[in-house]
């Protein structure tokens, strides 16, 4: 499906998605797996991961249990379900071909 | 469901939430940053500010998660009763006018739904009719004994046919001679009375073909009330011996709870009819009753019984057949015959209140949906969407519906309490009548309905930005909706004063006409005497004169009569106009001449009574001797008899030769309203001989009515009566009321239905008033300015009122044609409800007009008033 520009997916969700695709994590450590892992060129702002993820929540992409780290903290984990793993699937399709009529109109202007 | 509630409860018992999410979120970014060697301090500040904005990011994330819908209905709910009780005369206005349709509504269907509506206790009695001859004799259908066993052997459109045994009430009376000797109400049925009808016994059985013949042992069925009042349920009741009128009776079953005549009298002991087809001839007069066979119409059952009729016909005389018609209807129709005016009178005057109040909840809402445009037009602004603005407006409409509903409920169980008080005992199933959920229901979603539409109308017409902009140019067709709206509420009460003030008018009439004797200070006593104990004629004879002369002893009595029966419908004894004679005349051919009753009274009769004699005189002691039968006449008959005039001392044929002595005032004894009936009265000879020299009524000449005119209270007259009878016979039940009382209950109805039907009125009338007191107070609010500006071009006060006015006058009297011409119409259903008034009572109309504009224009004086006290200067700055 060829991505019109109006339907820019929300990279924002992509990211969570994305990086809980790796595996149940925390808030804290979604924020930071996203920094890192785009070597500091994506930097959000930390609160707003919060609606987003309670967002996905409610849509019932994630779910989210409270639990201990490692060092007996308290934290909330958010854990992708099967819909949100269909949801990052079609948003990375999308984004990669937004991306790329993007890109190429950006090197043909 | 379950995840609903579980939201809803996460919101009140706080677990781990956002907060501590966001504290171990700051709590880890602050430990690398003392990690990366920041200070404590800077550690945590650079940490917030990494973050954001903390109570604006869980205040987010708290809106996300709580269930939206449900919030926001609170919120709506608790904005809404805010805004109502910001305007409290509003609301208040409101909810009592939903109150008032609500109530009223529910209170009358649930007696209506009684009469008109309610399922018999009958299986499948849709298919069960009532079929007869009707003739003068009687307003309900009947069959000669004869006829019937016609129809029973002919009985092709019926599935079964049944019949018991047609007295005036359909039930005779009769005494259960016990150790306290009861009154009872006896029926006679045959034995497929019950399988016809569909009625199985509680207990017991049903009694046999066997048993419903003459001189079968004595069996009965007794009625669940009996049995609970006088045997406390005991199923032992069943195959026991009673006495009654003195012979022994076995109890063969017990009756369903609901168990009722189709004449819906409800009998104490029900008997075999014992109808014998080789004795009974003509015979007795019998109520027949049939179930219709599946899928045949009474069209139908009509036509396959004409042959019948036409023979049956023949059985009577032949001069009285032109009077005779064949009548089959259902049973509902034969049981709601004169209810069903008045019960479709009163739920349409009911339907009326219930428009006036939807008028003025519609009213009420669009005035204050005017008043907040502004208001809406300012959230709207700042971010409300239309479906947002919608369910606000709509909230507060429902809240107000189900405010007026709640009173209303209360409303209506009081109104129905008080309905049951006043009724007359001839409305029938009152007394079962209870609040109807269906009505209820219905009644609150025709008012929750009414104040959605009105309540969205301006919702959806609403441009936000024209609203703020404060425009007036819609207003006016708005204020079209409004006035036209309480021109119709001025119209319908007009109908409904009209309908009450004729009720009220004939009421009136009612009871300040003649009835033809005085019915002050009159003690009545009836009995009759037991089968058993009197079956002498000589044992009745000697119970009479020994009753005479006790009575006579009783201190403080005037006058003292004996009769066999006493006004109103007393009379037992009835014959066809044609069998009297006069002599020396050509008998009466053309007919029956309608019905003649009389009665068999002792000389104080007309005295104490108050009966004036009009011409000759009355009867006295003298006349009691033997000789002629001396006869007085009541006007009506005498008129019919002797067309020329002077009736007494003429004598006249019915079974001997009777002497007029004297012609007494007509009586009338079905209540003012029906005409008198023709009437004589015949006079208790010392001789035995004389009591059965004419043919008995129902119960021979052992029934009996002492009738005492005294100066005393009744109460203690009562008891000496009680006394009397006790020592001449202690097992004779004796019931003793007032004449007065007696009359009462003639009235009752037509007071029941003047009653109802004014108190809608009143209620109509009111919500009209606040009606066009809302929409002028409404006009005055909004013109202020304009108001204003004509004050300051030196317009009078006066004429600041008398503007009001007439715009209230205009529309008042725009709806008060319209109203006269729907009473016109609506009056008409009325006639038969009506007495001495006509049905386009120009009176009522003369008096129901000026008062319906006076109260409107009372209205709207009080708006006017403030219109006319409107400073110029401070309506102008208010702009």
């Amino acid at each position: 499906m060829p991505a019109t520009p109006d339907q820019l997916p929300n990279t924002l969700t992509l990211l969570i998605l994305k990086t809980l695709a790796r595996g149940p994590n925390h808030g804290f450590g979604i924020a930071v797996h996203i920094q890192d892992a785009s070597q500091g060129l994506l930097n959000v702002e930390e609160g707003s991961l919060y609606p987003a993820l309670h967002r996905l929540e409610r849509d019932r992409l994630v779910s989210a249990e409270w639990k201990l780290t490692a060092h007996h903290r308290r934290a909330r984990y958010y854990r992708l379900t099967p819909a949100g793993r269909k949801r990052l699937s079609q948003a990375e399709q999308h984004w990669t071909s937004l991306a790329k009529g993007v890109g190429k109109l950006l090197r043909f202007a | 469901m379950k995840r609903w509630w579980r939201r809803l409860r996460s919101r009140s018992v706080e677990e781990p939430g956002v907060q501590d999410e966001i504290a171990f979120h700051l709590e880890q970014r602050a430990q690398l940053n003392r990690q990366a060697g920041l200070s404590e301090d800077q550690a945590l500040a650079s940490a917030r500010r990494q973050f954001g904005n903390v109570t604006r990011i869980s205040e987010d994330v708290r809106r996300m998660h709580v269930n939206t819908f449900f919030e926001s209905l609170l919120q709506d709910l608790r904005y809404a009763a805010r805004g109502l009780a910001r305007s409290p005369i509003f609301a208040l206005t409101a909810i009592f006018a939903a109150a008032l349709g609500i109530g009223s509504t529910t209170a009358v269907f649930s007696v209506v739904d009684r009469i008109l509506f309610r399922s018999l206790p009958y299986a499948n009695e849709d298919r069960l009719v009532s079929v007869g001859m009707l003739a003068p004799l009687d307003t309900n259908e009947f069959f000669f004994a004869e006829n019937y066993f016609d129809l029973r052997r002919h009985q092709t459109p019926f599935e079964s046919v049944t019949s018991f045994t047609a007295l005036t009430t359909g039930q005779a009376g009769c005494d259960l001679s016990e150790v306290n000797p009861i009154r009872l109400a006896c029926a006679q049925v045959e034995a497929s009375f019950l399988p016809t009808l569909g009625i199985t016994p509680l207990l017991g059985r049903n009694f046999t073909v066997e048993e419903d013949r003459r001189n079968a042992a004595r069996v009965a069925l007794m009625s669940y009330g009996l049995w609970q009042s006088r045997f406390a349920r005991d199923p032992a009741t069943v195959g026991r011996v009673f006495s009654v009128d003195g012979a022994p009776v076995t109890i063969v079953g017990i009756l369903p709870a609901d168990f009722e005549l189709p004449t819906m009298a409800v009998p104490d002991l029900v008997f075999p009819e014992a109808l014998n087809e080789a004795t009974e001839h003509a015979g007795r007069a019998l109520r027949v009753f049939a179930r219709l066979k599946p899928g045949v119409s009474i069209v139908q059952a009509r036509a396959a019984l004409q042959p019948l009729f036409e023979h049956a016909l023949e059985t009577a005389p032949p001069r009285f057949r032109k009077e005779i018609s064949f009548r089959i209807r259902s049973l509902r129709d034969r049981q709601v015959q004169d209810a069903r005016v008045a019960a479709w009178v009163l739920l349409a005057s009911v339907v009326a209140v219930l428009l006036i109040a939807c008028a003025n909840i519609a009213n009420l809402l669009l005035a204050r949906s005017i008043n907040r445009r502004k208001e809406i037009a300012v959230r709207a602004a700042l971010g409300a969407g239309r479906a947002r603005l919608i369910r606000q407006t709509l909230t507060e409409s429902v809240l107000l519906s189900a405010c007026g509903g709640a009173l209303g409920c209360a409303l209506a169980w009081a109104l129905l309490r008080v309905f049951i008080a006043l009724a007359p005992n001839g409305i029938p199933h009152l007394e079962q009548a209870s609040i109807d959920t269906r009505v209820l229901f219905f009644v609150l979603a025709v008012s929750l309905l009414s104040a959605l539409i009105f309540g969205l109308a301006p919702a959806f017409q609403r441009s936000g930005s024209e609203s703020l902009i404060g425009a007036r140019s819609t207003s006016s067709h708005r204020m079209l909706l409004r006035e036209a709206l309480v021109a119709l509420e001025i119209a319908v009460s007009l109908v409904l004063l009209t309908g009450a003030g004729m009720l009220l008018r004939s009421l009136v009439k009612l009871q300040s006409s003649s009835l033809g004797l005085n019915t002050d200070h009159v003690v009545t006593a009836e009995f009759v005497l037991g089968r058993q104990r009197y079956s002498q004629p000589v044992r009745q004879f000697q119970f009479y004169e020994e009753l005479e002369r006790r009575m006579r002893d009783i201190p403080g009595i005037s006058t003292l009569a004996i009769s066999d029966s006493v006004p109103p419908f007393g009379a037992t004894r009835s014959l066809p106009f044609a069998s009297l004679r006069v002599e020396g005349q050509p008998p009466f051919t053309e007919g029956t001449g309608g019905m003649v009753t009389w009665r068999y009274v002792t000389p104080g009769y007309f005295q104490a009574l108050g009966i004036p004699i009009l011409a000759g005189r009355a009867f006295s002691e003298n006349d009691r001797g033997p000789g002629d039968e001396r006869i007085v006449l009541g006007e009506s008959l005498a008129r019919k008899l002797f067309p020329g005039g002077d009736a007494v001392g003429k004598r006249f044929q019915y079974l001997t030769s009777n002497m007029v002595l004297g012609v007494a005032c007509d009586v009338k004894d079905a209540g003012p309203a029906e005409p008198p009936p023709l009437e004589f009265y015949v006079v208790r000879k010392y001789s035995e001989q004389g009591i059965f020299e004419h043919p008995g009524g129902p119960d021979g000449w052992r029934s009996g009515r002492v009738i005492l005119r005294t100066p005393l209270d009744p109460r203690v007259i009562s008891g000496w009566i009680t006394r009397e009878f006790a020592a001449l016979d202690p097992q004779l039940p004796v019931n003793i009321s007032t004449l007065e009382q007696r009359f009462s209950k003639l009235a009752q109805r037509p007071r029941f239905n003047a009653m109802l039907l004014a108190t809608f009125a009143g209620m109509g009338v009111l919500l009209a008033a606040i009606g066009l007191y809302g929409v002028m107070a409404f006009l005055v609010g909004q013109r202020t300015p304009e108001i204003g500006i004509r004050m300051a071009l030196g317009a009078t006060p006066a004429a600041v009122a008398r503007w009001i006015l007439s715009r209230a006058a205009l529309w008042t009297l725009a709806g008060a044609l319209a109203g006269l011409a729907g009473s016109l119409f609506a009056t008409s259903a009325l006639r038969t409800l009506l007495f001495q008034v006509p049905q386009h009572d120009p009176w009522t109309l003369a008096l129901a007009f000026p008062a319906l504009l006076l109260i409107a224009l009372a209205a709207a004086w009080i708006p006017s008033r403030k219109a006319a006290r409107t400073d110029p200067s401070v309506a102008l700055r208010h702009e």
